[in-house]
């Protein structure tokens, strides 16, 4: 019983890395932005990225 | 399985008779095969050879002081014959000045004689006597004893008094006797022997749970739920875990035949590259897009990967990657920072050069990137390069699937081996740690399942 859960299980977890594999998922997170306007190309500066305010490590020991 | 009712052939016959004791009338329903017989009224034991019931000890003791569970003269089918309960019996020993007890019944069939359960916080055991004696072999720890190809390892010995009686038994059982009790396991059986005087008996009991003794003797209600881990109770795990591995071998070889397939065919492509140096001594944003590049093929990765110069310093890439046809963008932000130097512990040294960030499910399409660079002012030009890959395999997720697959396979192995640990901590083996306490559930040491049969084969 619990044998044929585990095969159940493990089919599953090799399924999805299957998956996970061939549609390209990763464990990096992108911030998905619409209607981006063509003028970015012209002008880069009129595209503000929500990263921008982040806050920079200035670290060293 | 229940044979109460009307005497099948093969069942007991009773016989009527009067307590010399107190004069009640009883019932001897293993008839010349008892040697003794327990009044139910005044619990005067009495030789059940003798015709004129000779009066073998008396004690006192109340009519419900211990209510057996299986009333006695109650039938039912063990192993495929019918035995009636004809005796009950409570045993107990004493640790650190505690009792601790438990029960044994007696069932008889005129045919098969005499066999056992014996019962203790739920847990039952089937038992009888051995035709044929165990190899004992003490040169190792713990003793084993070997029986028809089984070895059974020693878990515990202890002395163990009757302490109350009822019914009759096949020998002359006294209240306040004692014997040397030594049980041997091998899950779901055990051997146990008794040593009284210089006579040994022998007998094997094998776990059998509570309903399948209720279902058998046509019990009502629920027998009591098992408490704890017993002696002799076989692991729900022990056989599983054996396959479970052998599974988790199947699927190791799946996972690495998947790494190769996938490593082999993916497409693994560079699309981009190209090298950049940002002026850290002007103002300014510094915003830039690449060049247009086409990402082929099935909804996929991109891997995109930032070298730079950086000492001593950071640099921090907001990255957009947008898609020329349809304005959607993946927008992401990336720092890349590395210090070294040296202090009174050595040398030190904190981040890298470089950095990797798997861009998830790419469409196929038309894509630049923007990219937009910030550090601190007046570091002089860092310079650094951003490449691209399409349909990078991820090696995390092989790593996260064999985790996957590893931590149920090694939950239930600790399950396994800490039902054997709590099995073994009441046993004379017990870990040191556990000698005192109550970990596998019981409120005693358990042992001895199986003691019977003074005059049985020794």
């Amino acid at each position: 019983m619990i044998r044929n859960l585990y095969v159940l299980y493990g089919m599953i977890v090799l399924g999805t890395l299957a998956m996970a594999e061939y549609r390209g998922w990763s464990l990096n997170s992108v911030d998905e932005v619409k209607n981006v306007p063509r003028s970015v190309r012209d002008n880069p500066g009129s595209y503000r990225s929500v990263y921008n305010s982040y806050h920079h490590y200035t670290g060293g020991k | 399985m229940n044979a109460s009712g009307p005497n099948p052939p093969g069942t007991p016959q009773v016989k009527a008779l009067n307590c010399p004791g107190c004069g009640a009338a009883f019932t001897l329903r293993s008839l010349s095969q008892a040697v003794t017989v327990v009044c139910d009224h005044c619990h005067s034991i009495l030789d059940a050879q003798d015709p004129r019931l000779t009066i073998l000890q008396k004690f006192k003791a109340a009519v419900d002081e211990d209510p057996p569970l299986i009333p006695l003269g109650r039938r039912g089918t063990i192993r495929g014959a019918a035995y009636e309960v004809v005796g009950f019996e409570r045993r107990t020993i004493h640790v650190d000045g505690v009792p601790y007890s438990w029960h044994e019944y007696v069932l008889f069939n005129p045919y098969k004689g005499f066999r056992y359960l014996t019962e203790y916080n739920g847990h039952w055991n089937d038992t009888s006597i051995l035709r044929s004696l165990p190899t004992v072999n003490n040169d190792v720890s713990p003793p084993t004893v070997s029986y028809l190809g089984e070895t059974y390892k020693h878990f515990q010995t202890a002395k163990a008094a009757t302490s109350f009686v009822l019914g009759e038994f096949p020998w002359q059982v006294r209240v306040g006797e004692s014997s040397d009790v030594s049980d041997y396991v091998s899950p779901p059986r055990v051997i146990s022997s008794e040593r009284t005087g210089k006579e040994i008996t022998w007998s094997m009991g094998e776990y059998i749970s509570g309903r399948d003794i209720w279902k058998a003797f046509g019990l009502e209600g629920n027998p009591p739920e098992p408490v704890g881990v017993y002696e002799n109770q076989p692991s729900p795990l022990s056989a599983e875990t054996t396959t479970i591995w052998a599974a988790f071998a199947g699927f190791m070889v799946l996972l690495v035949l998947m790494f190769i397939g996938f490593s082999s065919f993916a497409r693994n492509e560079r699309v981009f590259q190209g090298t950049y140096g940002f002026n850290t001594n002007t103002r300014g944003e510094a915003p830039f897009v690449t060049d247009v590049f086409e990402l082929k093929g099935h909804t996929s990765d991109l891997e995109l990967t930032t070298s730079t110069n950086v000492d001593n310093k950071w640099i921090y890439l907001s990255y957009a990657l947008i898609n020329q046809d349809t304005g959607q963008a993946q927008d992401f932000g990336r720092e890349v920072s590395y210090y070294h130097g040296y202090d009174e512990d050595g040398s030190w040294s904190e981040g890298g050069r470089e950095d990797s960030v798997a861009i998830p499910s790419v469409p196929p399409g038309n894509y630049y990137l923007r990219v937009e660079p910030e550090s601190d002012f007046g570091h002089g030009t860092i310079y650094y390069s951003i490449s691209a890959k399409r349909d990078v395999p991820q090696v995390s997720f092989f790593g996260i699937a064999l985790l996957a697959l590893l931590v149920p396979a090694g939950l239930i192995t600790w399950r396994s081996m800490n039902f054997e640990h709590l099995r073994w901590a009441e046993s004379d083996y017990a870990p040191a740690d556990s000698s005192d306490d109550d970990s596998n559930g019981l409120d005693r040491p358990i042992t001895l399942g199986n003691m019977f049969g003074k005059g049985s084969d020794s």
